[in-house]
């Protein structure tokens, strides 16, 4: 991301100029190692996602309130909504140019993506308590 | 300069057309693809979301989710994340190999292309037809 300085280029008026923050290949590195850990995250996932098409509350449970599927949606739901969160900000950057719209977009996608993955815990672990 | 003047002259300023005028290759539209399916599985997640916390819920809850997702828009959909899940993560392999070098030449990266559509669409293919026959 960019961000706004005092500096007076000769193309600019002062406060107008954009540097980088230097969050780049952090962002990168970041990305690369989430995604690293979603490959089999993903892959088990998406697995267990097409057994939920069509199935009965019961079909549900038996489908995934196992230990293993139950522990791998979780991870999955945190980690691919942390790694979610830094990819829609790229999005964000790259086509709200408008900065207050854009500011307000970042905060809402980090809260979105918060609740999301808080939730989506919270009904695994529900849905995998010994009833 | 008055703002005024700087927005007329900025509105009469041409843009790069770009999309518009660029020849459709396919590592673009891989490259494209990749972001949708990453903005779909947003999306896709809280859909998914709603629906695990309505069959945690149970009852009335699950009633509401599953009449949609027990219908054909709600298989559609789930088919969608699962094929966005695959063609995403292919996608990120092709990352993940064009960070140490490799097939970064022209036919190397047009094959990565390849597999990355039709790899994403085999995979899901294949889960669907396994899943049918194990359930």
């Amino acid at each position: 991301m960019t961000v706004t300085t005092k500096f007076k280029s000769g193309r600019t008026e002062p406060g107008e100029a954009y540097v980088s923050d230097h969050s780049g290949s952090p962002h990168a590195h970041f990305m690369r190692l989430t995604s690293y850990a979603l490959v089999p995250l993903g892959a088990l996932s998406a697995w267990w996602i097409l057994g939920l098409a069509g199935k009965t509350l019961d079909g549900v449970r038996a489908e995934i309130a196992r230990p293993i599927p139950a522990i791998v949606l979780l991870v999955f739901g945190v980690i691919g909504m942390v790694h979610a969160r830094r990819g829609m900000d790229d999005i964000i950057e790259d086509y709200v140019h408008d900065d207050a719209l854009k500011a307000q977009a970042l905060v809402a996608n980090l809260w979105a993506s918060r609740a999301i993955a808080a939730l989506w815990v919270v009904a695994i672990l529900l849905l995998a308590a010994p009833k | 300069m008055a703002d005024a003047d700087i927005d007329r002259l900025a509105a009469r300023r041409p843009l790069s057309p770009h999309l518009t005028i660029f020849k459709p290759i396919l590592t673009m539209m891989m490259s494209i693809a990749h972001r949708i399916t990453g903005a779909g599985l947003y999306v896709g997640m809280a859909f998914l979301t709603l629906f695990l916390l309505g069959a945690a819920i149970g009852g009335g809850a699950f009633s509401a989710v599953s009449w949609i997702a027990s219908g054909f828009i709600g298989n559609l959909i789930i088919l969608l994340i699962v094929w966005a899940i695959f063609h995403h993560l292919l996608g990120g392999v092709r990352h993940a190999l064009w960070d140490r070098g490799l097939y970064m030449d022209p036919r190397g990266r047009e094959l990565l292309a390849q597999g990355t559509l039709v790899g994403g669409i085999l995979l899901t293919v294949l889960v669907l037809i396994f899943k049918t026959l194990a359930s």
